[in-house]
Formats: structure tokens, sequence, C-alpha cells
């Protein structure tokens, strides 16, 4: 059908197609990206140096991990605000169990990775049988893993670790980039690949698109959540595990503000709040944005007031692209109701923030920013 | 003549499809005006342009109220200047009181921050009487009947005392005791002078209530019909653009002996405590056979198929081929070869998130995948061969699904129900919001499936569909099967009888 094209019509065209590119999830990540990796090398070559270029993936290597699961699970519909600390508490268990439990390495990481699963598997169940929101479930999740590494710890990190660990945090593989990266980058090529193309990455996408249709076509919602949620446990736990390896020592700070910057992350890679849309290689290109961002003003010396600035920017922007997304593809009314509730649950995010910053947590950019997009939310 | 709202050349695209072409809608004030037209003739956009969701600007021409050009930027706008709109789906606040959701988003009613609840409840009081319905007020709304919200929603509506009220089907949630009194009520208001536009594709209610007709095929207007004119036949080629002549086709296959689904005693409770759901229903559907389930909205229809699928909690026992199924959960009832089409397509039906090939093969995946690896090729085949045999119109199977017309949606579901063949199928209203040629359609693919030897269990509100369609009948009423007869038998009256016959729970209190 050829249009008979009037020329406000075509503008109008072309504004939505501009939108729509925005909002297409990767494509418009990736655009953003590239964008911001150019601007920053022109104004201080320095910024592709290969230390700074190793430096950012290091960093973006450990949250971009447990971002792979924290995908899946904002993809089958739910999602998980314990990963940091779950992260720093299975740190510290691996480090207790290869210390003063006197067990071997491996079997030590394994212990680590078993004690994620097994806290994923215990928010899944308050989640899924109890029906507790997955934000006041994970939520309540974060103060007690927090407060078991305290118990486990008296607050001393543990120290020192078998000399394997730190070996193998701090050794490299090609071009001077730690193992964390790989198993990243491992992790990112699996977990694409299962979302796109099985069975198993199908069903978690009808899950989170809609729960009921998904039970109504046979498909066992509350197990794929399930198993969602001790993926991201797992995960939690291996990231946490790698940085303790990487200080060569279970400190009790591990993991410490990671929850947000991986939601951020993600949503910023076109992966929807809502449930049911986004990619893993999306969520991936989204964090590696915030790690280039936050590099970039480093490098080009801008102050860290008006980095805390930009990063906080960026944040709204993440959930605000969310909204338009949705908003363009003319989805389920049920918008509105959803933002009023994620709302709610950003202004919890905000008062754990608070207490948090009272207790004496540094990174209080994300009060700000979370205040920011609240009111953001009730001025559309 | 004047009239008081009139389009001139009004056209609207969307992304290279042209949903209205140069359309000149002229209503004249004080009548009844129906816009009828299949789904995705444009009747929607053009209320949207009307009420001011589409806003000046995103479409050509001009819209005049009153003889007056209007540019509305959003539906307050268009509030503001008189033209009140009732949604098709219920947008109500289930925990307000009545008063509250016929005044929400209304100013005027605070004295500086507070709420004057007297005042606030003496209006909505006002507005109900006018509307000729007796209904407490501050009852909250979560308490009222599907048909009673409705009121609500039209009572919110006329509180902005419109000059021109918009109804978008109103009578699609609404039984047939229901909408004869929805029809008395909008009598009553066109008495009053009031000049409303029904948008409907149910033509019986064009024949029994409008004044004027006007006929919107493909975006743009077919025909425009004085009430002198009124016909059926008319009208529905006007619609679709040809004659029907025969809307139910003639059933000749034979119906089997065999019980393939039996149910005993099946029983929903009410979460709650009160009156049963369904209490104690008994019933079997043979081979080959459609069975109609008829009753008003509300009388357990519904719940009776979910509760064979397994959707919700029940008791008594099913029986599949002569084998006792336990049935906890859908997967169970999909397990023995039972199938369901739900009614409500937006959120028991389609997945939004995911392109029209994928709904279609979603819950059937094992049959193009292995060892949980998708065959994409494969899956694809099987939908394109599915969009071709149910001639689901779309640009190709990677389409999103929101941007179908309700009748390709129902045909997108019908195919996935029927990726892999069952061996019950249950249709809960299978031809709601669809057009007359889909209808036709949805029609033969029944009948089809029944000489194929499907066990079919069909809820319909329409009763001549239903009456055309089906080879035996079970009326409920309150959840308990009142009648049961077969086709010969089958009228309208008998089974509005035996609807009437149960006592009725909920009714609209008119006075």
């Amino acid at each position: 059908m050829q249009p008979t094209a009037s020329p406000r019509l075509s503008r109008w065209r072309l504004g939505a197609l501009v939108l729509a590119l925005i909002s297409g999830g990767e494509a418009g990540v990736c655009i953003a990206l590239a964008a911001l990796v150019v601007v920053f090398y022109l104004l201080n070559h320095g910024f592709l140096s290969e230390v700074n270029i190793r430096a950012m993936l290091d960093a973006v290597a450990y949250v971009g991990i447990i971002g792979v699961g924290q995908t899946v699970l904002l993809v089958a519909g739910e999602f998980d605000l314990s990963v940091g600390s779950v992260a720093g508490l299975c740190a510290v268990i691996a480090g207790w169990l290869m210390t003063t439990g006197h067990v071997p390495v491996a079997l030590a990481v394994l212990g680590g990775l078993a004690a994620g699963a097994l806290l994923g598997l215990i928010n899944s169940i308050v989640v899924v049988r109890f029906g507790i929101p997955a934000f006041i479930a994970t939520l309540g999740m974060l103060f007690v893993a927090q407060g078991l590494t305290q118990v486990i710890t008296n607050g001393y990190p543990i120290y020192p670790l078998p000399d394997v660990v730190g070996n193998f945090g701090q050794a490299t593989s090609l071009f001077g980039i730690g193992w964390a990266f790989v198993i990243l980058l491992v992790l990112l090529v699996v977990g694409d690949f299962a979302m796109r193309r099985t069975t198993l990455g199908r069903n978690i996408y009808a899950t989170g698109g809609n729960k009921e249709v998904a039970r109504l076509v046979g498909i066992n919602t509350n197990r794929y959540k399930t198993v969602c949620f001790m993926l991201v446990g797992m995960l939690a736990a291996t990231a946490g595990m790698l940085v303790m390896g990487s200080l060569a020592s279970a400190t009790t700070s591990i993991g410490q503000g990671w929850e947000l910057t991986v939601i951020a992350g993600v949503v910023v890679g076109g992966v929807s709040l809502f449930g049911g849309v986004g990619t893993v290689l999306g969520g991936a290109m989204g964090m590696l944005l915030l790690q280039v961002v936050q590099s970039g003003l480093v490098v080009v010396g801008v102050s860290a007031n008006w980095q805390q600035v930009s990063v906080g920017v960026i944040m709204v922007l993440a959930v605000g692209l969310d909204v338009v997304r949705r908003k363009l593809s003319f989805r389920q009314v049920h918008s509105v109701s959803d933002v009023a509730s994620l709302l709610t649950d950003l202004e919890v995010a905000t008062e754990r923030r608070t207490i948090q910053r009272s207790v004496g947590a540094t990174d209080d950019v994300r009060v700000t920013t979370t205040e920011h997009n609240i009111e953001r939310g009730r001025d559309s | 003549m004047p009239y008081i709202l009139a389009t001139e050349g009004l056209s609207k695209h969307f992304a290279g499809v042209q949903a209205l072409r140069t359309v000149d809608l002229k209503v004249q004030p004080g009548l009844i005006h129906a816009l009828v037209g299949q789904n995705g003739a444009g009747k929607s956009t053009l209320v949207k342009v009307l009420n001011g969701v589409y806003p000046a600007g995103s479409y050509e021409g001009t819209v005049r109220l009153h003889d007056a050009p209007v540019r509305f930027s959003s539906p307050a706008d268009a509030r503001a200047c008189g033209i009140a709109y009732v949604p098709q789906e219920l947008q109500v606040l289930e925990n307000l009181s009545i008063a509250e959701n016929i005044y929400v988003g209304q100013t005027g009613l605070e004295s500086k921050a507070l709420v004057r609840f007297n005042e606030l409840n003496r209006r909505a009081a006002q507005v109900l009487s006018r509307l000729g319905v007796a209904l407490d007020v501050r009852a909250p709304l979560a308490s009222l009947s599907a048909a009673q919200k409705q009121l609500v929603m039209i009572a919110r509506a006329l509180a902005t005392a419109p000059s021109v009220l918009m109804l978008d089907e109103p009578t699609a949630a609404l039984s047939v005791h229901e909408t004869d009194r929805l029809f008395l009520i909008l009598e009553r208001l066109r008495s009053e002078g009031v000049t409303m536009i029904l948008i409907t594709h149910r033509i019986p209610e064009v024949l029994a209530l409008a004044d004027w007709a006007t006929v919107l095929r493909d975006g743009q207007i077919v025909a425009e019909i004085p009430r002198a004119d009124f016909h059926e036949d008319a009208i529905v080629s006007a619609m679709v653009g040809r004659r029907i002549d025969l809307l139910f086709p003639p059933r000749d296959t034979p119906i089997g002996t065999e019980e393939v689904l039996r149910v005993e005693r099946l029983r929903v409770p009410r979460p709650g405590g009160a009156a049963d759901i369904i209490s104690d229903a008994s019933f079997s559907v043979r081979r080959g056979e459609i069975v109609g389930l008829a009753g008003l909205v509300g009388s357990g229809r519904t719940e009776v198929l979910s509760a064979i699928y397994g959707r919700i909690a029940h008791e008594g026992r099913v029986f599949v081929e002569g084998r006792e199924i336990a049935i906890r959960q859908p997967a169970d009832a999909r397990g023995a070869g039972i199938a369901l089409l739900t009614e409500d397509r937006k959120n028991a039906g389609l997945l939004f998130n995911l392109q029209l090939g994928r709904n279609i093969t979603l819950g059937n995946l094992h049959l193009f995948a292995n060892h949980g690896l998708i065959d994409r090729d494969r899956e694809d085949t099987a939908a394109r061969a599915s969009m071709r045999s149910f001639e689901i119109k779309a640009k190709s199977i990677r389409a999103d699904v929101a941007h179908l017309s309700g009748g390709n949606q129902q045909k997108a579901l019908l195919a996935r129900v029927l990726v892999h063949t069952p061996k019950i199928l249950l249709l809960d209203e299978p031809t709601k919001g669809v057009d007359v040629g889909t209808k036709q359609e949805i029609y033969r693919l029944i009948l089809e499936l029944a000489g194929r030897g499907l066990a079919l269990i069909v809820v319909s509100s329409e009763l001549p569909e239903l009456l055309g369609m089906c080879d035996r009948f079970l009326v409920l009423s309150n959840g308990t099967i009142v009648d049961e007869f077969t086709k010969a038998d089958g009228s309208e009256e008998r089974i509005l009888q035996a609807t009437a016959r149960g006592p009725v729970r909920q009714q609209i209190a008119t006075a």
C-alpha cells in the first residue's frame, strides 16, 4: 500500500521511526554505546588505551555475570534485589569453608555456589509459594544475607585465603583481561543462545509475558521462576567469589550496591522491568554502557560530583526508556498500575538506601537517583 | 442541516496502514446514531479522534462540534467541550464507592483540600436516578456485577453533562436481559435530548435502537442509512461488502455414540464461602458432538469450562474416553487432550511480547524441538501453515499480535489450540468481538472439527449463534443446569424461559 504522503505525515512517521530505533532494545543501546565511546575517545584519546579498556572490562565483568541472571529473571517477570548481599554472603561462606572449615578450595567454591542456589531457592519459595512480591521478598533477603555475613565474619575480613584463590583471582587471560570477563563471555553466549533458541527460553518469555496465558498452555510457570531465582543466586555467588579472588580476601563489603547497578544496567539494555521483554546480549550492552559512562567521565577528568549526576541521569533514562518502549508497542493497558507498583517499589528502595546510608554505606548516589525516578514518574 | 458533531475529510494513518480515509461523519442532534462496521473497519480510530485520544495534528481533516471546528489535544479537552465517552472495557476503581467512581477525575466537589462526600453522594444519586437505577452510591464498585459497573461508567459520562455521549460496544459484556434494560435507559436519555453515538457490530441492536446508521468499511463510510430504510440484509452487506446468504453451514456429519467427555457432580466453591459458583453439574459430550452452554453472564458458564480445564479449583470427577483424569492444573487437562479457547483474548489469550508465529506455536514447542532446542525452520513452517489454513491476515508470522484485528487475533488463538489436535475443545465466546466474516469462518471450523470427531462445548451469549451451531444445549442458571434439550427442541424462548426459572442472583435494579 503506497500511502499518499503529505509533508506533515511523513515527518510524523520519521519521528516515529527514530523513536522506535532509540527504544528498539539492542540496536538502540549499541548505537548509544558506540556514540559514547566515540565522544569519550575524541575528548581524550586515553579513553581507548589498553589499560583503560582492560580496566573497564574487568570492572563490568562481575556485575555483568549477575546481569545475565537478572536479565533472565526479569524476562520471567520477577527480579532480585538481594544479588549484592547474596554475592557477599556466598563469598564469605566460601572463604570461611576454605579457612576455618579446612575444606579443599574446589569444594569450598562449590559450597559457595550451593549457598547461592539455596538463597535463590528461598527467594523463589517466598515469592512463588507464598505470593509475597519479589520486591519485598528479595529486599528481605538482602538484609538477611547482609546480616548473616556479619554473623559469620563479625565484621572482619576472612584472611588469608589459600594462595590458589588469590592467584586465580588476579590471573589474567588473553590480552591481560581477568578470568571473570572470560566467564562473563561464556555465560553471555550460553545465556543468549538458551533464551533465543530453546524451549526453556521461550517458556520463560511466555511466563514473563503473561503468567496466566503461560499456565493455560501448560507451562509450569512456578518451576520456571524457581529455576531463574536459583540461577541468579548462583551467578551472584560466582561474582562474589571472583571478587574475593581478586582481593585475595573475603571482605564484608563484597557486592555492596550491586543490586541497583545490575537492574539499571540491564534495563538500559532493553530488558523490561515488567517482564517478557529483553535479551541477554542487550542487558550486557546496557551494563557496559553504564560502565563506559563511569570510566569515561573519570578519563576526561570530570569532577566526582558531576559523575554522580551523570550516573543518576542514565539510571532515570533506564526507566524512562522502558516506559517509552511500552507506549510505542501498544502493550496492554496495565501499564498504569504497573508503573504505580514500580514507583512504590522505588520508594521502598529509596528508604532502604537511606537506611543503608545512615549505617555507613558509601554509594548514596542512588538515593538521589531513585528519588528522581519517582518524581519523574509522577509527572508523566 | 445543523449537525451537532461532524467530520470533514478525516484521514488517519498508522505506520503504513490507512485507518481512515476522508470520512465525512454527520451526527444529528437528539438521535441515537449507530456506527457499525467489522473489526478493523475504523470505528475505534474514528471514535478516538472524536474524543481526543488521537490529538489534533495526528490526523488530517476537520472535526466540527456545533458547526465550529474543534481541535482536541486530549480526552480531557473533548470532555470539557461536551463529548463523553464510555469505553468498551470497564475502567473502574474497584475499591472506591459508586459515587467516587462516577466523579473520579472531576473537580469542583472539594472544599479546599477535602472532598465533600455528602455533596458527592447526593449528586451521584441524582445521576443514577436519571438513569433509572437504584443503587447505593456508597457501595464499593467491587460489589457490583459487570452490568452494574457498565452503568456506573455511563453515569460517569453523564455526570459531565455531555452534549454527545459515545458508547463503545456497551453490550459486549451484558446478557440479553441486561442489554434490554440498558436499551430502555438509552431510550430514556434520548427522550431527554442527549445525542448518542453507539459503536457496535451487533446488527439487532442497531435495528432495535438506532435512528440513523453509518456503516464503515476499510476506513471509509460505505453507507448512511436512516431508520426508515433499516434492513438487516442491507446493513450486513454494507459491512461485509458481500451478501451473507448462509450464516450457518449445514450439519452433515453424524454424531458419534461414544462419550468422549463425562463430568460428574462438578462443584466450584465460591471463595469466601457463600453459595457455590457451580453446584452439582453432571453432563457428557459424545464424539463429534457440539454442546452449547447457555445462561446469563455470571450463571457459571465460563466457570464450567475453567473447572474442566483445571483453571480454577473444583470438586467432582472428569472422565475422558472413559478414563478418570485428575485435573489440578491446565497442564493436566492438556495432557488428557482437552483444549480451551478463553473469552478474554487480551489477558488470557495472546502474548503481546511474542510475534504472531510464536503465539501460534506456544505450548506446543515440543513438536518443533529436539532435546529442548527449537528448530526454527520447522516452527516457522508450521506457523506459516497455520496462518494459511486459518486465513490469518497479517504481514507475516513476525507480525505484532497487538496490531491484528479481533477476528485475526481469534483465528491465531484457534490456530494455537489446534496445532496439536485435541480430543475435546472448550470454546468460551468464540465469536466475541469478531467481525461477521470471521464469525462465519469460525462456525465452519467448529462444524469441521465436530466432523473430525472432536467433542466440543461452546459458550456464547448470542443465542441465534448457539442455536444455529450446536447439537444439544445445557442451560445454566446460578451454577445449576436447569434444562437440557436437543437441537430439534431448541429455541430462544426455551433457553430464556429456562434461564428465568432459576433464581436470579443479581440484576440491575431498575426503578
